[in-house]
């Protein structure tokens, strides 16, 4: 990829400063996904970059595109999300969702429906009280985007129909009946909840409550874990101040 | 060339490693050194110097060669006090000669993304110097990123548990700048904070 600077469209996924005026920006575009981009200037040039570098914004730009680090003209914010950056639990979900974005997607490879989904998750938690709920139907639609969706109507291992009795979450993240592994056990309930998130495209309509909520997390925290290849840093942030 | 003359090229790494030096300009300040030698003692003694005498105020953790630091012993209020991210941003309170109260660097700020915790920056400090029950009012002078944002929200949750008045540095227009350039937060923010006049 190399060329003229084209307008792009993005939400921010990270951005550090470089140097005395510069910033390194991570970037999830509709028309690239995402991106590593140099900001020459981006601290000091307020008329091109305002303050549209920071990490969530939504920004409109002129990019750059090249292997690597593409370069990065200018940059307006479109949204700035003041309502979570009011809210210490909702900052703490916004960037959880931008670093899982930063660690699970593939650099370069446009994935419009993950966009969507991110956009429209920053979107609710700005305008929305941050629920573990809202979280968890986050990820359980980004594992199916981007080609993760746990197996949710039979075994994993032996394709056996989960009846009345629900499964086990194996230590890969996966669902398995009770013939084929040991684990925390998932009730049905919580296994159709999560079949309705895939089905419901809109925030806040499936809601997670109590048991099915908790048995919810353990699967997809196992799911996430084995694929993000990493621990999440703002999730352990999460967890430990109980946000 | 550089790799024969090892000290040289060990001196220009080092210059390299400061913010927004590059090779070009850490060379050019190597050489500019060599042509004195008396600019090279000084230059070292002032780094071993800077070393040995400065480290952070026991009460407010700003930089200071004296312990407490000139402010912290001085005739402010000390019932008042600021929170800043670190020393850089005190000493630009300090230009502004609009605060007469005391300080309290943090040392950095809240940072889901970076992992920096609370238990990593200096916020049992602060409430220490709270619960002693001297302090009347604390001005939260964090940055306005989303982490400096972050860290003022967290420090307001936990100080509202103590009988202090609490308050944050007001968003606003940059002085000297026609609004027609300035970002929509910005607007937004400074019309939330408007003042009655
Ligand atoms: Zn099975
Ligand atoms: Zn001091």
């Amino acid at each position: 990829m190399r060329g003229n600077p084209e307008k792009v469209r993005g939400i921010v996924l990270s951005a550090f400063d470089y140097g005395e005026s510069d910033r390194i920006v991570s970037l999830f575009t509709i028309e690239h996904g995402r991106v590593k981009a140099f900001a020459r200037g981006a601290r000091k040039s307020r008329r091109r970059f305002g303050h549209a570098l920071e990490v969530f914004s939504r920004i409109e730009a002129e990019l750059r595109l090249k292997v690597g680090l593409c370069n990065l003209q200018e940059a307006m914010a479109d949204k700035t999300f003041i309502g979570i950056r009011s809210d210490l639990a909702k900052i703490c979900n916004a960037m959880y969702a931008c670093e899982a974005a930063e660690c699970m997607t593939p650099e370069g490879h446009p994935l419009p429906r993950f966009y969507r989904l991110l956009s429209s998750y920053l979107d609710h938690l700005d305008s929305e009280a941050a629920t573990e709920s809202d979280r968890r139907f986050f990820e359980v639609n980004m594992l199916n985007i981007l080609g993760y969706r746990p197996r949710l109507d039979g075994c994993a291992c032996c394709g056996a129909k989960f009846g009345a009795s629900g499964a086990v979450v194996s230590a890969r993240g996966e669902l398995v009946c009770k013939g084929c592994g040991e684990g925390r056990s998932i009730d049905a309930g919580a296994i159709s909840l999560l079949s309705e998130s895939l089905a419901k495209g809109r925030f806040g309509v499936v809601r997670f409550a109590g048991e099915e909520l908790m048995q919810a997390g353990v699967l997809l925290d196992s799911a996430i874990a084995e694929h993000a290849g990493k621990r999440l840093k703002s999730l352990e942030f999460i967890r430990q101040n109980r946000f | 060339m550089l790799t024969n003359i090892s000290s040289l090229s060990r001196l220009v790494s080092e210059f390299k490693k400061l913010p927004g030096v590059g090779e070009r300009t850490a060379l050019r300040m190597a050489f500019h050194l060599l042509k004195s030698p008396s600019n090279l003692t000084m230059l070292s003694e002032a780094l071993l110097e800077v070393r040995d005498r400065t480290h952070s105020c026991s009460v407010c953790f700003a930089l200071t060669e004296d312990d407490p630091c000139s402010i912290c012993s001085g005739n402010r209020d000390h019932k008042a006090i600021c929170v800043v991210e670190n020393p850089q941003d005190m000493m630009a309170m300090e230009r502004s000669n609009a605060w007469h109260g005391v300080y309290h660097v943090l040392e950095g700020s809240l940072s889901p993304l970076a992992g920096t915790g609370p238990e990593d920056i200096r916020i049992d400090e602060l409430l220490k110097r709270v619960s002693s029950g001297n302090v009347e009012e604390v001005v939260i002078a964090t940055n306005f990123t989303v982490e400096g944002e972050a860290t003022a929200l967290f420090l307001t949750k936990l100080l509202r548990q103590h009988k202090v008045r609490i308050s944050r540095l007001a968003h606003g227009i940059p002085l000297g700048s026609d609004i027609e350039f300035v970002d929509a937060a910005t607007v937004q923010w400074a019309l939330q904070g408007r003042n009655e006049i």
